[in-house]
This record gives structure tokens, sequence and C-alpha cells, in this order.
């Protein structure tokens, strides 16, 4: 039996396995990883190695302090709070919920993001009478580029700021300013193109404000005490974000700090807020970092360097291709996995040439790359899912028509900006 | 369901899990609904009463106050079958005797809950009668807009619920919003 033979087949029948969705991508993680390590691929003591603890326990840390914050409404609140903000012109709803959704996708994960502000886009979008499609759009590509500008924004920042040591700051100076240009020129982009059919009578802008005056999003809020106790304990969890590098502390270790600040403090019921835990995404994160590691084990990832290198030969080349390879492969394949299996390459690239810039041109791949397909990235999929249970239909062609634009045109820009820092003139 | 639809919910739900439902319940608590945002015209309420009502809490006159435009019917109802079974078990005196009580007592309650709605400025009409608790107010229902029910019409002598079953009946079938105090 050949291991690299072995681990290849595990590694592209799992992820056959996370496209197709025939199974939960979790369980096909979890089964390809109790293949390499049962017939001793991945040795059991190389485990802790390669499972990625500071992914997990931020992950982990980060998915405590949202589910409880959540308990307080005070998500529901913002939502609202942003609906009567935009005062019931369609151009408002449209930047002002592109811009929130940006913003507090830099800090929470897409998922839960979407999740929380879709329910209330829809409500808006009724309420004016408009097609609700060029507003999900717009959600969803605000929420991809929103988690591109942080270490935690999305999970493949997480992944590779852990692999590369990288830290928030880093994160934010570097793939911050290309999601602020990304996100304008993205909703200048669905304005264009739908301008004709965000309009609404100045009689039914009447009707609209007065029914969102009615809206109250001091009702969404459960419990005040809790509702503060969570502001407090985000903005102070952010903030040490900042400065963890020069604290010296992992950011899995502030997300930590977090989450067991706002369990004491606010004393809501661990046992309810752990059952929250995704542990389907972490199970699901262990079981990749397991079968990729099988993949360096056997020497594969170096091989598949090598021949990268014999093939690129310049900073500038390398950056493109990562760019633009992690891009196209996102907008097919889950940006997560792909990530899993590219750090492993970028690191054994490392030995030939300076790969800190090829770190950011991963990041912007893998993160801008989801906006390609209605199946490249999770919030795409959940947009879409709640679309159609309220009977709104986009199929795979009309997404892929605006998307792929979208996808270009900013990852284009992005490495642009990279290529200026980086490479030069 | 095309192949794209059955992909994207087979994700959805590996994605999302049971959290969708979970944020929409909770959005429902505060959010208008569209048929909420148009207020239903109330204009004829039906009061159904029995022997197993004694009176209306004031919480609910409160309530109920703020439609002193619409038409309020007051309707006491006696229950005719037990009417019949007294009469066929018991001999005509005894039914008579029954008959006299109810209509007592039900005359009784409706002045009384009649003279209290008259203090918050409404004239209801009263009516008593013979019939079936559940199929009759379900059918006045129909010409009514709103309806409003004590948990206890309808109950059973021997058992203690803590909704009457025949009140349980009427909410299933009525098309109106309904009070149940």
């Amino acid at each position: 039996m050949n291991p690299e033979a072995v681990a290849i087949a595990v590694f592209l029948f799992t992820y056959a396995l996370v496209v197709s969705e025939r199974i939960h991508r979790a369980v096909a993680a979890m089964f390809g990883a109790s293949i390499v390590l049962f017939l001793r691929i991945m040795p059991w003591e190389k485990v802790p190695k390669y499972l990625d603890l500071n992914t997990l326990f931020l992950l982990m840390g980060m998915m405590i302090i949202v589910n409880t914050a959540r308990n307080s409404g005070l998500f529901e609140y913002v939502a609202i709070k942003t609906a009567k903000l935009a005062r019931g012109s369609p151009i408002r709803v449209l930047l002002l919920f592109s811009v929130v959704t940006a913003i507090v996708s830099s800090v929470l994960d897409n998922v839960t993001t979407v999740l929380l502000l879709t329910p209330m886009l829809l409500y808006i979008s009724r309420l004016m009478d408009l097609n609700p499609v060029p507003f999900l759009l717009s959600e969803i590509f605000a929420s991809n580029i929103g988690g591109t500008a942080t270490l935690i924004g999305d999970p493949p920042n997480i992944m590779i700021g852990s692999a590369a040591k990288l830290s928030f700051n880093e994160f934010l100076i570097n793939m911050g300013p290309i999601a602020a240009v990304d996100l304008v020129v993205t909703v200048l982009i669905i304005y264009l193109a739908y301008n004709n059919v965000l309009k609404v009578t100045p009689k039914k802008k009447v009707m609209i404000k007065q029914t969102l005056r009615g809206l109250d999003e001091k009702a969404a809020i459960k419990d005040i005490r809790l509702f503060r106790k969570s502001v407090a304990i985000i903005m102070f969890v952010v903030a040490l974000f900042f400065i963890h590098d020069k604290l010296g502390i992992e950011p899995a270790v502030v997300a930590l700090l977090g989450a067991s600040l706002i369990l004491l403090w606010t004393r809501e019921d661990p046992e309810g807020i752990f059952e929250k835990i995704e542990w389907p995404a972490l199970f699901f994160f262990g079981g990749l970092f397991l079968i990729v590691g099988a993949l360096e084990e056997t020497g594969t990832i170096a091989r598949v360097a090598e021949w990268v290198l014999a093939h690129v030969h310049t900073q500038g080349q390398a950056l493109l291709a990562i760019t633009w390879f992690s891009a196209f492969s996102s907008a097919i394949v889950d940006n997560i996995p792909l990530t899993a299996a590219m750090i492993p390459l970028i690191k054994h690239m490392g030995a030939s040439m300076n790969v800190y810039p090829l770190w950011w041109a991963l990041s912007l791949g893998a993160c801008l790359g989801g906006n390609g397909t209605a199946i490249g990235a999770s919030a795409n999929v959940v947009v879409i899912g709640i679309a159609e249970r309220e009977g709104i239909r986009m199929t795979f062609a009309d997404f892929l028509k605006v998307g792929m634009v979208i996808m270009v045109i900013t990852v284009a820009i992005g490495v642009g900006i990279l290529w200026v820092r980086y490479i030069g003139w | 369901m095309g192949l794209f639809s059955s992909l994207i919910q087979r994700k959805f739900k590996n994605i999302a899990g049971k959290r969708y439902e979970r944020i929409l319940r909770e959005y429902r608590e505060f959010l208008l609904t569209e048929e909420e945002m148009v207020l239903p015209e109330i204009k004829s309420i039906l009061i159904p009463l029995d022997r197993f009502i004694s009176e209306i809490p004031k919480e609910v006159y409160e309530t109920l106050s703020a439609y002193k435009e619409a038409k309020f019917v007051l309707v006491y109802i006696i229950d005719a079958q037990v009417f019949h079974m007294i009469e066929q078990t018991l001999g005509r005196e005894a039914s008579e005797e029954f008959r006299k009580k109810e209509e007592s007592d039900g005359m009784y309650l409706l002045e009384k809950i009649a003279k209290d709605f008259e203090e918050l400025g409404i004239a209801p009409q009263l009516r008593l009668f013979f019939g079936d608790k559940s199929e009759d107010v379900i059918t006045l229902a129909e010409k009514h807009d709103m309806l409003v029910l004590s948990k206890a019409y309808g109950s059973e002598i021997t058992k203690t619920h803590p909704l009457s079953p025949i009140v349980l009946k009427i909410v299933q079938h009525v098309t109106i919003p309904v009070i149940v105090y």
C-alpha cells in the first residue's frame, strides 16, 4: 500500500463529499481523518502538531461570545436600527445594510451575520414592495468582503493567521483597505446594475417610514443588563485583539478570555451556551487539518511545492498564481478545505522565497473567491437558502452572472493593491 | 426540486442547522407581519356566557373599552342536551325546575355584566337560549368580528381543566380574533 496514494485518495474523496454535501461535511472530514489515522498514515503522536488548536479555540471562543450576546437581542437591535436609519429609501437600505453587514462580518462569523440580518432585509424589501434580490446579493458580497478585512472575520483568515503567526493589526493593515475599496466598488456595481428597480413612489416612502417608525428596536432587547454586558465584552475583546501581539498572546487566548469573562459576568447558563457551539464546524476543521496533515506527512505537499516553484520564478508570479488559483478554486470548493491545503504549500515555498505577501494573496483569493458562485461561500448558501424558503428564486446562473463579475473585479483590485505594496510599480 | 435547489437546501441545513428557525421565531416576537400591518376592523363583539362563569375580569373590560364603537352581544347559553337528559331521566317537573333556575341565573349574570359594561359607556345586547355551547358559538361567531371567551366556558362539573375542552374546540374552529380570559 502506497501511503502517499492513499493520503491523496482520502483527500480527494473527502473534498468530493464536501462539494456534493451528500454527507454532512463534518462527517466526511471526520471519516477521512479516521482513515488516515487508522492506516497510520498520520501517526497518532503527530496529531497535536497538525490539529491547529489556535484556530479551533479561536472559533470556539468567538462562538461562545456570539451565542451569549445573542440571548440579549443585540443583533436584532442592530438590524432594526439599521432598517430605521434607512428611512424607506431603497438606496439607503442597500448602502446601510451592506456597510453594517461588512462591519459585523469583520468581527463575527459570516454565517451568523447573514442569518441575523437577512430576515430584516427581507422584511424591509417586502415593505418597500421591491425585488429583494439586489439587497440579498449586496448582503452576500458585503459579508464576504467584510470577513476579509480582519483576522477573525472569516475562517480562512483565522487559519492563515494561526499558521503564519500574523497579528490582528497586520490583517487590518493589509486586508482592511482592500476590503474597504472592494465594498465601495461592489455596492456601486449593484446599484448600477439594479438602479431601475430600486425605486419607490413618494407616497409609498411615507407609508414605509410610518411602519418603520412603529418598529421599536428596544423591544428586541430581551435583557438590558445582558445587552450592556455583551456590548462591553465584545468591545473589550476587539480592543484586546488590537494589542494581542504586543502582549505576546495568541488570538485564541483573547477569544477564550472573552468567552470566559462573558459567561462569568452575565451568569448565563453555560450548558445552554455550550450546546449552541457549532461543534460540526469544529469537527470539520479538525478532520481537515488531519487529512491535509497526512499529505504533508507523506511528502505530497512538498512535491507540489517543488513543482510550483519550478514553474513560478518570482514573488510577483507567485502572488498572481496564488491569488487567482485560490479565488477560482474557492468559487467551486469550500474555502476552508482549500485554505487548509494551501497553507502547508505556501509554508514549503518559504524555503525559496519571501512568502509574507503570499499569505495576503491566499486570504484575498480564499475569502473573495467565495463571491464567484452560489456555493462558493457559506454566506451565499445561507442567504440563497433563506430566500428559497421565503419563495424567492435565485438560480445558479443568476448568481454566477453577478457573482463572477464582482469576484473578478474585487480580487483584481486587491491583487493590484498587494502588487503595489509588495512588488512595486 | 431542481439539482441546484436541493444542493443549496442540503448545504443550508448542514451550515445553519436549526439556527434560522430560532432566529425567525425571535424576530416574529416583535416584528410586525404583513397581516398585522393592517389592523382588523372590529364592529361586533360576541361574549358567550354560561353557568360556569361568575364575572368578567377588570382587565378584560379595560381591553374591550377600546372598542366602544362596536356592537357588544352577551349571550347566555343553557345546554339543551342536559335539559333533555334531565327530562328523560328525572321527569318533566325536575327539568322545568332546572330550566327556571338556569334562566333566572342566566338573566342575573347577563344583567350584572351588562351593568358593568354600561358603566364604561357600552350598551350590550342580551340573549339567552337553550342550545349547543360549542356549535352555536361557532355559528354565531361568523357574524361577529371578535370573540371573548372565559377559559371556564362549557366546563365539565366532574373534571377540571386549565382550559375547557369546549373553549379549545371553539378556538380551533373560528376565524376571528379571540380573547380568552
